[in-house]
């Protein structure tokens, strides 16, 4: 209690951000309703007809349900596994580099792809790919093997997809823990040297841990998103024939709304699609309280 | 003590070699987009432009500059960034420093009902209606304060409080009768640059980029952010847009192949200030000053 | 539990404050314009059936259209609307969204009942129309056609699929469409399947006739170095994606005989019910024939990923054997070597044009709202466009400023019009399509209107269906239904078609891909299909 008291000024910081939260997002969420309801525009969110679990029914009855399903957890996760990692080893070896120079120029650099739109992004994907005169295939012939059509074979869509992102994102998403690695306090280091310690244990037993609870929330949050497969990029380089691994929720979704009027039903995906993305956030969470200390609540 | 010298020093020629090779691959797409924009379109279209420019064209910078709503565009986008970023921090750290205070009580329970709308959201007809009835369509706040904070940063941020400053010196702070307040702007503020200044980057990158609120909430074209009047000048080239449309228009089918130049030359116009923001940002990314503090 | 006690006030003031400015959420329509045209029924005294100026004292409308990126950004500043204003006392207080947000914001606007006058450009599609129609914020138009819109109110009569295509399952029309002159045949089209006159001439071959001189035309072209330069480096066929060419060649198998804009359904002539075409086995033997195009080389490298400006831009070369577009304008020095295919004899005798699209190229280009309180004006506004003098206005601008009449009447744009495009923009509009206006070969004179174009149409002309259907309307509960049958089949259909040309699925697959499309609802999705042409032929 006594704590309540001499945190007021706390309390009072922190409310004006509440007033904002309960405002802006908590006001307008009577519109989750819609995935509920038949929406038109005339009667409004209230007074659109209600149809139950409708829309939800007719997307777990589409015929391709669970290949969206598949796909779309299977690139989250691909991502996952490989872009997860990335930006933090790449962050803990510029943490490495004494040249202040170099660091610099190779922060700036690693970070600038973030910009790039996703048009020229994949334009230019599709252009080192391409069978006939990509970059990629050059090299594979001059090695002595066959052109590889990337973008037409199912089995090398996760890849393309994932490793340009990597490509794109890796430099930006080191700035997080850079950031956090300049907090670590150099006497640790000056301590272990003295003790002997390598640099590749020093990275290993000072750098890691010290920003293992930016990575474990990083980590906890990416989870909380795999249902997230974003539709721009996909639908930018997807093709008749790699669908069966590239067609996600997302793409289904916007071919559904080519005959019009479809509010209610991407509503009721866009639920669904939240309400797994809370749970397993729920459950990464509760696991992470018991494994260590660090979680989102 | 040699062994470790040399293991060391491998390990130190290895970064330097990986992280030379990371920067060709990376620098890569930055001098095709830029040598792309003041390419030829032909080769660009065809794939036989890789490297370095083919041919000498600047219309696709020509296109952009010769329409003047882009310089209003630049000067709003300006405005909506540094208002916008502003007002993001000081709500940020606000949020973020109770929830970092382990004698906040409740604090799970407010984290809670922040992250529970990461996740829920009622769509943008609430929110729209919202904002109709706020009286804020077609002004500024209908960009900012809908995105008045992130819960995502806030949870950064209050991350950073709880590992980066020490819960000694706050602790030695109160003792010296600091109030919450002053502990917070004295200390824990000052320690905490570096992530300061990744908000700084990252809200501002947010708003620099962002233009759908503009394209739904603004109607006065005076009032445009940059990405809008970038976008109508790139689809003025897509391709679906003629075949779908009533008639292709006259020399329409030039305006297509400039298209590509136009393309590329407006990545290099529309992101070469914010790209410039990071630079500058780095020397705030220096190891905490006090840290020393504790141990003296 | 001091904190608790205000906290817990704070949160409640904020929801109350908040739940009573968004949930303002009033229905938007008030109705009062009446369920059957009746309000636009009687005469209105101050507004004249013909002539100009429309109304005796000027009166100004809101007007929401979408704006094209093609199209000028500001309306309000264009000289037509200028003159137009000045010549009906109308004032039009134009407000533009970028096409890419019109359905949002059209939404929105609705949802938030800030209702305009009138929609232009509107790019309705039929359900919106059934759906805004029926709800009262769309006033139907029929009695308002009959009394003030003499132009268009001609074209019904002599058309009838105009009215046929433009009433709604209730009965009412809702909105006034784009329509292209079904003898301007050449914009009604669209593109064209073009083939190299040089090339044939180099080859001493014919123009190809038949599906089998089409093919060894294109395989002469891959083989017998028409280009004379010594490599094979020719391209048979240029095009991104398949589907162009498919629409085009069906017709030689007697499929598409209702017309393009439903690319997968037409009538069975044997049995006359409707057919599903990528499940009839003549669709399998044209599946084959591309098959055999495809696995012969015949087809532009990487003809899947290719975008169409490469597909352009690559034409500079002068490689092409045949390609598909508007026309060749952008080919440079070889902009001149090729001529407009003609409808193709298929192997059991078929030669129809199937890729001919419904005059009415949209439905949805303009509709009245509720909110207006001067419908027979604004019909009388819209009205002009369908006529000549008002065609000739909207496409081709002010006379002697951006067109002019030449001595033998008819008209084309000023030099600095053809040269400079940003030029037009201050005149006229119409870029981007979708507008409410009757376009006809003398009143356009865009990019179909090119001596090739108009050649190459006259040659299909013979082989044109007898019948193109216009979009079919769906009644609310079939729709929900029909659109997810519609999208998870249209992927299927996409998916294998792709799969039997390039050989990934090979043809003893057929069997299953028949029996998958009936597991999937092909039947209902027939039956749903099939009541809504019921409804159209009444």
């Amino acid at each position: 209690m006594r704590s309540l008291r001499k945190n007021w000024d706390l309390y009072l910081l922190i409310a004006p951000v509440m007033m904002y939260i309960l405002l802006f997002h908590y006001v307008p969420m009577y519109g989750l309703q819609i995935a509920f309801k038949n929406f038109t525009a005339v009667k409004g969110i209230w007074g659109s007809s209600w149809v139950g679990l409708d829309h939800f029914e007719r997307f777990f009855n589409s015929f391709y349900f669970w290949r969206l399903i598949k796909n779309t957890l299977g690139i989250s996760l691909y991502e996952l596994v490989v872009g997860f990692p990335a930006p933090l080893l790449l962050a803990l070896m510029i943490n490495e580099v004494s040249s202040r120079r170099f660091r610099k120029v190779v922060q700036t650099v690693t970070y600038a792809p973030h910009f790039l739109s996703t048009v020229v992004l994949v334009g230019m994907v599709l252009m080192f790919l391409s069978p006939q005169k990509g970059v990629i295939n050059h090299l594979i012939q001059l090695l002595g093997g066959h052109s590889i059509p990337f973008m037409t074979e199912p089995e090398w869509f996760k890849t393309i997809y994932v490793f340009s992102g990597v490509w794109q994102s890796a430099g930006w998403g080191s700035i997080i823990y850079l950031a956090a690695l300049t907090g670590i306090d150099p006497g640790l280091h000056e301590a272990a040297i003295i003790d002997g310690a390598s640099r590749l244990r020093r990275i290993w037993h000072i750098n890691l841990p010290s920003i293992m609870p930016t990575v474990v929330i990083l980590l906890i949050l990416n989870l909380g998103n795999i249902m997230g497969v974003g539709f721009e990029k996909i639908y930018l380089m997807q093709n008749n024939l790699n669908k069966e691994s590239s067609d996600v929720i997302a793409t289904y979704v916007y071919q559904s709304g080519i005959l019009g009027a479809q509010y209610s039903f991407s509503a009721a995906v866009g639920l669904f699609n939240s309400l797994v993305n809370f749970v397993l956030l729920v459950m990464v969470n509760a696991v992470a309280r018991k494994v260590n200390e660090t979680s989102l609540w | 003590m040699a062994n470790q010298t040399f293991g060391d020093r491998f390990l130190g020629v290895a970064i330097y070699a990986f992280l030379s090779v990371v920067l060709l691959v990376v620098i890569y797409p930055l001098i095709y987009v830029i040598s792309a924009s003041i390419s030829d379109p032909v080769p660009v279209i065809n794939g036989s432009m890789w490297l370095f420019p083919a041919g000498f064209n600047l219309t696709g910078y020509a296109k952009i500059f010769q329409n003047q709503e882009v310089l209003i565009g630049y000067r709003n986008t300006i405005v909506y960034t540094v208002l916008g970023t502003a007002i993001n921090l000081v709500m940020t750290v606000m949020a973020a420093y109770p929830l970092s205070r382990k004698d906040f009580s409740g604090r799970g329970v407010i984290t809670g009902i922040l992250v529970f709308t990461m996740f829920f959201s009622g769509g943008l007809i609430p929110t729209y209606l919202l904002i109709k009835n706020l009286h804020m369509i077609n002004t500024v706040w209908a960009l900012i304060l809908p995105g008045a904070v992130s819960v995502y940063n806030i949870i950064i941020m209050r991350t950073f409080f709880q590992t980066g400053i020490p819960g000694e010196l706050q602790e030695a702070a109160a003792i010296d009768g600091c109030g919450n307040l002053q502990t917070l702007w004295r200390i824990v503020l000052p320690l905490s640059m570096p992530i300061l200044a990744v908000m700084v980057l990252f809200y501002s990158v947010g708003h620099w980029n962002s233009y759908f609120n503009a394209l739904i909430y603004l109607s006065e074209r005076g009032k445009f952010p940059l990405q809008l009047f970038l976008r109508e000048i790139l689809i003025k080239g897509e391709m679906d847009e003629m075949l779908q449309g009533g008639g292709t228009m006259i020399g329409q089918d030039q305006q297509l192949l400039e298209a590509e130049t136009v393309k590329y030359a407006m990545v290099v116009v529309a992101n070469l200030p914010i790209f410039l923001l990071y630079p500058f940002l780095q020397k705030y990314f220096v190891k905490g000053v006090m840290i020393g503090a504790i141990k003296g | 539990m001091n904190w608790k006690k205000s906290t817990s006030l704070l949160t409640a003031s904020v929801l109350l404050l908040g739940l009573a400015a968004a949930c303002t959420d009033k229905p938007a329509a008030d109705g009062n314009a009446g369920s059957n045209g009746e309000a636009g029924g009687k005469e209105a005294p101050d507004v004249s059936t013909t002539g100009f100026p429309i109304v005796k004292d000027p009166i100004t409308l809101n007007f929401f259209a979408g704006q094209a990126a093609s199209a000028p950004p500001d309306w309000n500043s264009v000289e037509i609307w200028k003159e137009y204003a000045k010549m009906t006392n109308m004032n039009i207080n134009w407000q533009l969204t970028p096409v890419d947000s019109l359905a949002e914001k059209r939404n929105l606007l609705l949802a938030g009942g800030d209702l305009p006058d009138a929609f232009h450009t509107a790019r309705f599609s039929s359900v919106d129309l059934a759906n805004y129609g029926g709800q009262g914020l769309l006033i139907p138009l029929n009695g308002l056609i009959d009394k003030y819109a003499p132009n268009f109110k001609k074209l019904m009569e002599k058309y009838p699929e105009i009215k046929k295509g433009l009433t709604m399952p209730d009965g009412n029309i809702y909105s006034l469409p784009t329509f292209y002159d079904p003898d301007f045949k050449s914009v009604v089209i669209g593109s064209e399947l073009w083939i190299n006159k040089k090339f044939l001439d180099a080859l001493g071959m014919k123009e190809p006739t038949t599906t089998e001189e089409f093919y060894e035309y294109l395989k002469a072209v891959k083989t017998r170095d028409p280009n004379g330069n010594g490599k094979n480096d020719e391209i048979p066929y240029a095009a991104s994606g398949f589907s162009g060419l498919l629409d085009q060649l069906k017709g030689a198998w007697g499929l598409g005989n209702r017309g393009n804009t439903h690319s997968r359904v037409d009538v069975d002539p044997a049995t006359n019910q409707l057919r599903f075409i990528p499940a009839d086995p003549r669709y399998k033997e044209l599946l084959q024939y591309m098959n055999r195009l495809y696995k012969e080389n015949l087809f532009i490298p990487e003809i899947l990923t290719i975008k169409g400006t490469e597909v352009l831009a690559k034409g500079k070369e002068g490689l092409y054997g045949s390609f598909m577009y508007t026309n060749a304008s952008t080919f440079g020095d070889h902009k001149d070597d090729y001529i407009g295919a003609n409808a193709f004899t298929g192997p059991h005798g078929d030669r129809l044009f199937s890729r001919a699209r419904s005059p009415l190229v949209d439905i949805g280009a303009f509709a009245i709202t509720s909110k207006n309180k001067y419908p027979e004006a604004t019909m009388r506004w819209a009205d002009y466009f369908y006529g000549e003098e008002g065609s000739t206005m909207f496409f081709m601008g002010i006379k002697d400023k951006s067109y002019i009449v030449k001595p033998d009447g008819s008209v084309d744009y000023t030099d600095e019009y053809k040269s400079n495009p940003e030029f037009g923009k201050k005149y006229v509009s119409w870029g981007g399509g979708y507008y409410p206006a009757m376009l006809t070969a003398k009143t356009f004179k865009g990019g179909e209107s090119s001596p090739e174009n108009l050649e190459a149409a006259k040659k299909i002309e013979p082989y044109y269906p007898k019948e193109v259907w216009p979009p079919f309307t769906y009644t609310q509960d079939e729709l929900s239904r029909f659109t997810s049958l519609n999208t998870d089949i249209s992927t299927y259909v996409d998916e294998m078609t792709t799969k039997f040309i390039t050989g990934d699925a090979p043809f003893t697959e057929w069997d299953n891909y028949i029996a998958t499309l009936k597991k999937m609802g092909l039947d209902e999705y027939m039956k749903i299909y099939n009541a809504a042409y019921q409804r159209y032929k009444k």
